[in-house]
């Protein structure tokens, strides 16, 4: 008979590494690495996420003994590296850029869009129309240019695909709040995309 | 509730998808989108935006940027190694 394996609980191991087991603190770092690596890659930038990867592991080490256990061990989690990436673009001088606020939908004055269907529906096409290269450039760019605020929400909720509740409770606000913040942030960017691909008339 | 506007109809897009509208105001946005083909085109792109971000930034841990992780953890902590 095959007995399946029972993969410990994120917060049975929080529980046990607070207690001083090692292996179990070793075990949440592999388990989350590769996540908390990909979040940092888009919260900061390739250049950076190294050292944010390294400060949200040694902070999980050091808070560990305070998680109680209320949240989610993944939104804790989460949050601790949410921080250490503004930390560390605040704590860096950043290079002044250029908002995406002129990426915002235009309407004319009746409030229709002025835009033609072609032009409002390339953005969904850029993926198709891009090198991938170029894309992934481009979307680092889109992130990075975006308001911390949206950036943190954006990120959380659509790129790690947290539940708006979850991205509530990570970064202390209500859902609603939430939902303006991504809202606008992908109309940022679903405009810069557009911007980047030709239509033709 | 027949008077949505274009306009009206962006602003309101994330928390018609998220369900957090009114029947009432679902319908009618669902009716000037269902006229409207420059809402379609924009409704369309605004909903693939997430997953073109997403697949454009989807990073994999590097193996190196992994044992540097063990190695900063390993002089800072108990954990990774001494065995």
């Amino acid at each position: 008979m095959i007995v399946p394996t029972v993969e410990p609980s994120d917060e049975a191991l929080a529980a046990r590494a607070a207690a001083g087991d090692d292996s179990a603190f070793e075990t949440i770092v592999r388990r989350y690495q590769a996540r908390i690596y990909r979040l940092a890659c888009r919260l900061t930038s390739d250049t950076d996420a190294p050292d944010v990867l390294q400060e949200t592991f040694l902070q999980v080490y050091r808070h560990l003994p305070s998680f109680r256990g209320e949240s989610q061990f993944g939104t804790w989690l989460y949050r601790i590296a949410s921080n250490a990436a503004l930390m560390h673009r605040r704590a860096r001088m950043r290079r002044a850029t250029s908002s995406l606020e002129t990426f915002l939908p235009r309407f004319d004055d009746q409030g229709m869009h002025a835009a033609t269907p072609a032009e409002l529906q390339v953005a969904a096409r850029a993926d198709e129309l891009l090198d991938r290269q170029l894309l992934a450039k481009k979307a680092r760019e889109a992130i990075a240019r975006l308001p911390d605020l949206y950036r943190e929400a954006f990120v959380l909720r659509d790129l790690e695909e947290m539940s708006t509740a979850d991205v509530a409770r990570t970064l202390g606000v209500e859902p609603a709040t939430v939902r303006q913040r991504v809202h606008r942030a992908r109309l940022m960017v679903r405009g810069f995309l557009g911007s980047l691909v030709e239509v033709k008339s | 509730m027949s008077e949505v506007r274009c306009v009206s109809g962006v602003e309101l897009l994330m928390d018609y998808l998220e369900g957090v509208l009114s029947a009432e105001m679902r319908a009618a946005l669902d009716e000037h989108v269902a006229g409207c083909e420059k809402c379609a085109a924009f409704v369309a792109s605004y909903c693939e935006t997430p997953r073109i971000l997403r697949d454009a930034t989807a990073s994999t841990l590097p193996a190196d940027v992994e044992a540097s992780l063990k190695n900063f953890l390993r002089t800072r902590t108990t954990a990774f190694g001494r065995n």
